[in-house]
């Protein structure tokens, strides 16, 4: 649909707009062949599903209605929810900023500029931060003020319909919420919080959520103690494995501890580091140790996974999480908690959950970053830069960042253990989401994929590229991307495989902890299996 | 008379509404932590590259160090130049930049108005002078700059609201997105303007005004002709408008930086924030969300 505006949201079209000519981006895949193309989109999820919008389905929950009164049942929800975002009864934390937001926007259009997904796309018109706030906006003065010519005239142009609605369902998750849009808007605005609104009807009052952050996320999370699935006894198993893992690498024995009660430090990873990055945990356990720190992991429900996924689209499932972390951190009787490399993780203990908490259970959380730093600084630990001598990048995390205004520990590290580190262009509080941010790097279904890796990431992708285009198209070289969060690994992980820049460039990505323990001379092998020939060997 | 009352009804209804819409966001509930970096009230250089009291190990130990000049700073620049506009789009900060100077040193006209105003009424004529002293060097400054920011600032508002109207009206992007309300907005500020210029025509040193603010201050009858009772009726119903719209986003502007992105105040037991987040807690809502996770009786009593 050439010329899509907001109010075509609900005229029926085979899709509103799909992404044609996307970004450019730099060498080596600036030359025809070096990016996959697109696949078609099968018709089965065209009948179950809302391919209408772009093609993509990222909601896989979002199923199509198969009655008159199913769709009408479907739209009243979805308005009864609506309703409910503007009471403060029912949002109360959130009425303030959505009103704000919600109600002055000058459409200057200065928010599509700072949007990565929007410029990737090639501009695809749905993609601007203002066409999803301007849908749910008529919606809005349609649903409170009908179809009088008045109406109209301010903005209420619009169908509700189920296409409307359902196309708004998966509009919702074609934001990484980063809120970059927001730092430019002249007026302080926010279409990343809108978005987030958006999602909020659905699964608060509609049961809707993609899987991967809903029942295998936040639900699996309550009901086992991880998003993961992981329980106590496989989380123990794991430890048992990464301690083994750590001796095999290293020659030297560490015990990890568990549910030490009155330890000084309860540290809390993303369970996904557990299980797919487990040098990472081992990471912290050997800095943890070296420096003689009085730590602990906790084996407790929930206090072993500092995931919380409800603050991507659910703040009834983020309380329930965020307040059972901090009941497992109360009961070990730890000073404070630090989070380890997981940047949801960051905002949601010290941020989203901030003024949900009182009492005993409001134990002083803190980043990671600081006490590393503090580490490196005052020499608790050797370290060697040379042990670290190739190209290094580093991705800042959004919600360690932009939402939380870690900007300086990490980088204050990796200058001092990494002899090649170079920033990424635009870096820092200014940075260009991963891709996989608001719970993009864990879904996975049908073909949402292809939109994380050609758009939502694409910019990201562009930026590695830019950061290493001395080396990039020499495999000798190795070359590392820092990005001290799960999610954003795992985003990064998908790309670099997508693209294949790591078999093809040699091009590398982990954390910041990893970096750490590589540069520590006391070990003979190198900790990064990349540069461990007989890793390579095994 | 009529025209007086007018005066008196559409200022207090642009104070009344204006004060009303900012007691409403005043009083909603304490909100979650929104905000975004940079926050200009973090001290030092982390006020500028986006750093916080994260950064530090035991933050909460640390006595928090808040930059309410930097704050300042930042929401002047704001205010006065539209900074974000600046950096982040140029081109559309011209004209933008155009209406809202323009409505700043309208503001100031009225401020020299006013003053006017009240010299001749305590007899002293506001006009041009030959005299050194320094009072008619003062009365000279004032007739002087009254006219300079009249003008100019009439002259600046209609380049500008004209200008945007023809913008969003000719650019395909900016068409998709403006209502008709949005359009009329413009045209509504365009208008007035004008038809200030074209009463300014026909009195160049803006005498007339002190005469409408003389009238104002002795509650005494205004004379007007077509072209100024015009003009009066056209600012009295934009005033009146104006904060009904979101063109009152002098009053949002403030909330959404000062109260929401720049709002970073961490909730440390015994603290002042703790004692809100602790009533903000006790408030039992009347009513929930329905969906199963949430409510599971809200949807066994829709199916009974």
């Amino acid at each position: 649909m050439a010329n899509v505006k907001p109010e075509d949201m609900g005229k029926p079209s085979e899709y509103i707009a799909r992404p044609e000519e996307l970004m450019p981006l730099p060498a080596p895949y600036d030359k025809p062949g070096m990016e996959p193309e697109f696949k078609p989109i099968k018709d089965s999820w065209k009948e179950d599903f809302c391919t209408s919008l772009d093609g993509f389905v990222g909601n896989d929950t979002l199923s199509r209605p198969k009655t008159k009164e199913e769709e009408q049942e479907m739209i009243k929800k979805f308005l009864s929810g609506l309703d409910k975002l503007f009471s403060d009864e029912t949002n109360r934390g959130y009425l303030q900023p959505l009103t704000l937001s919600f109600e002055y926007c000058a459409k200057c259009n200065t928010c599509s500029e700072a949007c990565h997904t929007f410029k990737a796309s090639g501009e695809t018109e749905i993609y601007r931060p203002i066409f999803r706030s301007e849908v749910l906006r008529k919606i809005y003065r349609k649903h409170k003020n009908g179809d009088s010519l008045l109406n109209r005239f301010v903005g209420g142009d619009i169908d509700i319909n189920i296409e409307t609605i359902m196309r708004l369902g998966e509009l919702a998750y074609r934001c990484n919420l980063c809120r970059r849009c927001a730092q430019t808007c002249p007026l302080g605005l926010d279409n990343g919080l809108l978005a987030r609104e958006i999602r909020k009807i659905f699964s608060m009052e509609m049961g809707i959520a993609p899987k991967p952050l809903h029942e295998k996320g936040t639900i699996n999370q309550l009901r086992t103690g991880s998003s993961t699935g992981l329980n106590k006894a496989a989380l123990l198993d794991v430890i048992e494995f990464i301690e083994e893992d750590i001796y095999d690498k290293t020659g030297k024995e560490y015990k990890i501890p568990i549910d030490k009660k009155g330890a000084d430090i309860l540290l809390t990873h993303n369970a996904g580091e557990f299980l797919a990055w487990p040098e990472n945990p081992a990471a912290f356990a050997i800095i943890f140790e070296e420096a003689g720190l009085n730590w602990t992991l906790s084996s407790e429900m929930i206090g072993y996974d500092n995931v919380n996924y409800g603050i991507f689209y659910d703040d009834a499932q983020a309380k329930k999480i965020g307040l059972e972390q901090f009941k497992a951190a109360r009961d070990l009787g730890v000073r404070k908690i630090v989070i380890g490399e997981c940047g949801h993780a960051h905002k949601a203990a010290t941020v989203s959950m901030d003024r949900n908490v009182a009492g005993p259970d409001n134990i002083p959380r803190e980043s990671f970053l600081p006490l590393l730093h503090e580490i490196i600084k005052k020499k608790a630990i050797k370290q060697d830069p040379s042990r670290n001598n190739f190209p290094v990048t580093l991705h800042d995390p959004c919600n360690m960042a932009r939402m939380m205004g870690l900007i300086m520990p990490q980088r204050e590290i990796i200058k001092t253990i990494c002899p090649q580190f170079r920033e990424m262009t635009p870096n820092g509080a200014k940075n260009y989401c991963c891709g996989g941010g608001s719970g993009f790097a864990i879904m996975n279904s049908f073909n949402f994929p292809e939109f994380r890796n050609k758009i939502s990431s694409r910019m990201k992708f562009k930026q590695i590229l830019n950061a290493f285009q001395d080396t990039i198209e020499d495999p000798e070289i190795p070359k590392y991307v820092c990005a001290p969060c799960s999610n954003c690994k795992g985003a990064i992980r998908d790309i670099l495989d997508y693209y294949e820049t790591t078999a093809k460039f040699n091009v590398h990505y982990g954390g910041l902890v990893e970096l750490v323990v590589n540069a520590m001379p006391q070990f003979e092998r190198p900790f990064l299996d990349f540069l461990d020939e007989e890793a390579g060997m095994m | 008379m009529a025209l007086l009352l007018f005066i008196y009804l559409s200022v207090g209804a642009f104070i009344g509404i204006s004060l009303y819409k900012a007691y409403t966001y005043a009083k909603m509930p304490l909100h979650g932590r929104w905000e975004l970096y940079p926050v200009p009230k973090e001290a030092g250089e982390r006020g500028h590259y986006g750093g916080s009291y994260y950064e530090e190990l035991e933050w909460w130990k640390k006595p928090r160090k808040i930059s309410h000049v930097g704050e300042i700073k930042e929401m002047l620049k704001e205010m006065i130049f539209i900074k974000n506009l600046f950096v982040n789009q140029k081109r559309q900060w011209w004209l933008s930049y155009s209406l809202h100077l323009g409505i700043y040193l309208v503001g100031l006209w009225t401020i020299l108005l006013l003053t006017g105003a009240l010299l001749e009424l305590s007899g002293t004529p506001v006009a041009a002078s030959q005299q050194t002293s320094n009072s008619a060097f003062m009365v000279s400054f004032i007739y002087y700059a009254t006219i300079f920011s009249g003008l100019v600032g009439a002259a600046l508002l209609t380049i500008g609201s004209g200008g945007l109207f023809i913008k969003r009206l000719v650019n395909n992007t900016f068409s998709r997105y403006t209502t008709p309300q949005e359009y009329l907005n413009l045209l509504f500020l365009c208008a007035v303007s004008v038809s200030g210029l074209v009463v300014w025509a026909g009195d160049p040193a803006f005498n007339y005004g002190r005469e409408v603010l003389k009238g104002l201050l002795t509650f005494s009858p205004i004379h007007a002709g077509t072209a100024l009772t015009v003009h009066i009726l056209l600012l009295g119903a934009l005033l009146i408008y104006i904060p009904q719209t979101k063109m009152s986003h002098y009053v949002g502007k403030y909330f959404a930086f000062h109260k929401v992105l720049w709002e970073n105040e961490p909730n440390i037991p015994n603290s002042k924030m703790e004692q809100k987040v602790k009533e903000n807690l006790s408030y039992k809502p009347k009513t929930s969300w329905s969906a199963p996770h949430i409510n599971p009786g809200a949807m066994a009593s829709e199916e009974k």
